[in-house]
């Protein structure tokens, strides 16, 4: 018996080595962990395989051997139990050797915290405010984007995030990085991306849907960092964002970003575009051209000064009805409103 | 010590509904809860699977983003309160500590009836918000989420139910601290008592010391609702933080109150069905009390990216490793206890050896939550979900159905059917496994918990998991009709149906009311079996209910089924 044991624990030592060197993380990603995408990913991968494999092996020597001493040890006519000893020894031992693993746990895990908590100096600094549900982004020359962050690759980043309402979080998965928004205080978080192309990004703090059937709320809270040259992130913050790729090509660019538009920047959440709902906002079709009777009386033509105007001061003229109805302010360029008014007005 | 009493049992020994309603009995009080939170465990299981079936596809399936999110809020906030909290110390504790102590009834018997009726009334207010509807905030109300003004006025009713329920276990902690002080029967020094008394004593210190902090916890979001007092919402001038540190410092040692009593019936399990004193009887019992301890202590790893400082939480982490050692130790002790003993896989042994497996898995999958970078990763994604599921259900659930199927035979004088529960038991561990195991794959590959909607690529692992709740589900209808046949049909118990040297099982099956004839005394522990006499684990009738001697024949003869 004795022997059998100090066999498993001789072999065991080289296999459990021989697993925790192959089995790390993947920069193309894992079955269980997402591409690593930044500079981060790839330390706290090393540590998240480290505890996976040192837990495979602990699970399996003591599913193995309770299962053998059930089998060994199974009630037979004539056998007997045996009453329990002392081994006092060898409960103090298992008593305090896991202190050691657990302490290089720790100590690996703060460092590693450390490093993600504190961003480089050089950092362009970023503004993230997440509102029910949506994020908006603000650059450092004051520009800002709804749901979509461009950012240069191999550049570190910094965000620091607040809420205008409740908590929310910031959660990229590709690089490992998550932060609570909270109202009423700021937080930050950094990272370092490595790899060109777009990366999604979640709320990770639940925050409620809105009423009825109208959205899904917290879990639509999506957005997409487009991790793009050194160039493109210049040209980008000189210029505005400009549109999609795939509207290039199209006949009626402004048309066609508009659209996209209309549904990465939020306004799909209450604006339908079927002639049918007007609620929780009015409907979009049908809308450029008409006449509107305001909340407060009066009425007014729809075009193109109007939208304007409801996307960056909603409240300024509300449609009767709506009055109880808030729409937050939506800060796009000039050139996304643009884009935005040509979708609204090719919606007959 | 053999005591097969004479006269009704508790269960005949008075008649009429008021005699249940107004009992002083700790057993019929005990078999009160035991109904009331099975009835609670059906509700939360339901949600459960609206839950699941909802996550079968992305978008909806068959409800709305609202109304899902109310579905896995009374999901949790029933299990949790309803449910897993009061469960196996107010059902199971209630019924067996004073036995086990030698006493005839808890120290407070009319406090106990109190407690129970608390508890109900608090479930009360919980109908009304679930009817009154829109608790929709997670069953961990963070702020200001659940006191802006917009928030539904259900969630006041909700939390005003945590509020009464608080007390009912505040004062069922009360009365078992008294009891295990106070109530010992001559002999019964406290090296000498039974593990599971360790373990609820350990949980009714948790329950006097935690619960009043969340009570406060209720009355100031409730002060911040109705009095517009800035004290979490930041538009008030409040912190929403603190909510989270008020919330948690409860509720994290409230899963101590919900695993301990587990391990304690864990503990009973294996020393019973390997015939053989726990290993290390010391350090087990050790353990209960350091984890009950440490348990106040760590609060903050829930709260590892809410903007703490990185010094607090590096002193959580650091303070979250400590609790491991304590349940690691129970582990090991547990295992060492099967060698050399003899084994029998009946069902509430499955159940035992089951707890062990899974409860492993649940607090491995802590360690990667206690590791600040990894866990910066894995917060607020369904590998968190997984975990406490496996912790929860793998461990004290697991530990309830085997303490239910192990004392069902004291409790109702009835045999159940082997053939029957072993089946059910593997289509809970199955069906739990597919349900939870797929989860850690889904948290780990970056899906967010709390989530209605999912991105296309988690749809596999979504479904896969949702029919392990289903297979669940049969498990557990398939127990609840065994049982019912049991209650209807099954055969009579004999007084010790598992040749335990326990001390629960020195009564008849069912006990008489005031459960022992004469006073024990104690002249051994309760795992004492090269100690105990034939007469005290035989497993048979005895034939003549006076005799304090069995008949002479062989321990096998007369074996009851499982």
């Amino acid at each position: 018996m004795k022997r059998t044991l100090h066999r498993i624990l001789a072999s065991s030592g080289p296999l459990a080595l021989a697993l925790w060197t192959i089995g790390c993380g993947r920069p193309e990603g894992t079955l269980q962990l997402p591409p690593q995408q930044s500079t981060l990913a790839r330390d706290v991968d090393e540590l998240y395989y480290f505890i996976f494999w040192s837990s495979v092996v602990f699970f399996v020597a003591v599913t193995v051997t309770m299962l053998y001493f059930v089998f060994r040890y199974r009630r037979r006519r004539g056998v007997e139990a045996q009453p329990t000893g002392h081994a006092t020894k060898l409960e103090v031992f298992w008593t305090v050797s896991p202190l050691v693993f657990l302490f290089v746990l720790f100590q690996w895990g703060f460092s590693g915290y450390v490093d993600s908590a504190i961003a480089p100096a050089d950092a362009i600094q970023i503004r993230a405010r997440g509102s029910q549900w949506q994020w908006e982004f603000e650059y450092p020359n004051g520009m800002t984007a709804m749901n979509e962050l461009t950012v240069p690759v191999d550049q570190p980043v910094k965000l620091t995030l607040s809420s205008s309402d409740v908590l929310h979080a910031f959660f990229v998965p590709a690089f490992r990085v998550k932060r609570d928004a909270v109202p009423g205080m700021y937080t930050t978080l950094w990272f370092e991306a490595t790899e060109l192309g777009d990366v999604q990004v979640f709320c990770a703090e639940y925050c409620g849907a809105p009423p009825g059937a109208q959205g899904a709320g917290h879990s639509a809270m999506l957005a997409t960092i487009h991790v793009v040259t050194q160039q493109e992130y210049d040209d980008f913050l000189a210029g505005g964002p400009g549109p999609p790729a795939d509207c290039q090509a199209q006949e009626n660019i402004n048309v066609c970003w508009g659209q996209q538009l209309y549904r990465t920047s939020g306004c799909a959440a209450c604006h339908n575009i079927d002639g049918i709902a007007q609620a929780p906002a009015p409907n979009f079709r049908g809308l450029f051209g008409r006449t509107e009777q305001l909340a407060d009386g009066s009425s007014i033509h729809v075009d193109e000064n109007y939208l304007r105007e409801s996307v960056l001061q909603p409240q300024a003229k509300v449609v009767q009805g709506y009055a109880n109805v808030v729409m937050p302010p939506f800060r796009l360029s000039d050139n996304q409103i643009d884009a935005v008014i040509a979708y609204i007005q090719s919606l007959e | 010590m053999s005591e097969h009493g004479h006269g009704a049992s508790y269960l005949t020994a008075r008649r009429g509904l008021a005699s249940w309603l107004f009992t002083l009995d700790h057993k019929r009080i005990g078999v009160l809860y035991l109904a009331t939170t099975l009835l609670a465990f059906a509700a939360g299981g339901v949600f459960a699977v609206l839950v699941r079936t909802e996550l079968l596809t992305p978008g909806r399936t068959i409800m709305d983003a609202d109304t899902y999110n109310q579905a896995f809020t009374l999901h949790g906030a029933i299990m949790v309160f309803m449910f897993i909290i009061p469960s196996i110390p107010a059902a199971l504790g209630n019924f067996f500590l004073p036995i086990m102590l030698g006493a005839k009834d808890v120290a407070f018997p009319r406090l106990n009836l109190a407690s129970y009726w608390i508890f109900v009334f608090g479930a009360c207010f919980a109908l009304v918000a679930i009817v009154v509807g829109n608790v929709d905030t997670g069953w961990t109300f963070y702020t200001p989420y659940s006191s802006r003004a917009g928030a539904s006025n259900a969630v006041l009713w909700m939390t005003t139910a945590v509020f009464v329920m608080g007390f009912s276990s505040i004062l069922t902690g009360v009365n078992f601290i008294a009891t295990t002080h106070k109530l010992r029967a001559p002999g019964l020094h406290w090296r000498r008592l039974p593990l599971f008394i360790w373990g609820i004593y350990a949980t009714a210190v948790i329950q006097v010391l935690a619960t009043p902090v969340l009570a406060i916890t209720v009355l100031l979001l409730f002060m911040e609702k109705l009095l517009t007092l800035g004290i979490f919402n930041p538009q008030l001038g409040g912190d929403p933080v603190l909510f989270q540190h008020f919330f948690w410092f409860y509720s994290h040692p409230a899963v101590y109150i919900m695993i301990l009593p587990g391990m304690a019936i864990v503990s009973e399990l294996i020393a019973t069905f390997s015939r053989r004193k726990i290993f290390g009887y010391m350090f087990v019992a050790g353990s209960s009390v350091a984890i009950a301890l440490l348990g106040f202590l760590v609060w903050g790893h829930h709260m590892f990216t809410s903007g703490m400082s990185e010094f607090a939480t590096m002193v959580f982490s650091a303070l979250t490793f400590l609790v491991a050692i304590p349940s690691g130790v129970k582990i090991f002790n547990w295992i060492a206890t099967l060698f050399q003993g003899e084994i029998r896989l009946a069902t509430p042994m499955l159940y035992a050896l089951s707890f062990i497996v899974l409860f492993t898995i649940g607090g491995l999958t802590g360690l990667f939550l206690g590791t600040l970078s990894v866990d910066v990763y894995l917060h607020d994604t369904y590998f968190v979900v997984a975990h406490f599921h496996y912790v929860m259900v793998g461990g004290t659930v697991m530990g309830f159905l085997g303490g239910l199927h192990y004392w069902w035979p004291k409790m109702t004088g009835k045999l159940y059917d082997a053939r029957m529960a072993n089946v059910a038991w593997a289509f809970v561990f199955v069906g739990f496994n597919m349900t939870f195991m797929s989860q850690f794959l889904l948290g780990s590959r970056g899906m967010p918990r709390r989530y209605y909607d999912y991105l296309e690529q988690f749809q596999g692992l979504h479904g896969f998991s949702s029919i392990g709740s289903y297979v669940l589900g049969v498990g557990f209808l398939f127990m609840l009709a065994m049982f019912v046949w049991s209650l209807a049909k099954g055969a009579k118990a004999p007084p010790n149906p598992w040749g335990s040297a326990g001390f629960e099982w020195q009564t008849a099956s069912p006990p008489i009311e005031h459960n022992f004839v004469t006073q024990p005394m104690f002249t051994r522990g309760p795992y004492d079996y090269h100690l105990a006499s034939a007469a005290e684990l035989f497993d048979g009738f005895p034939e003549d209910e006076e005799s304090p001697v069995a008949p002479a024949g062989d321990r096998d003869g007369g074996e009851p089924e499982g």
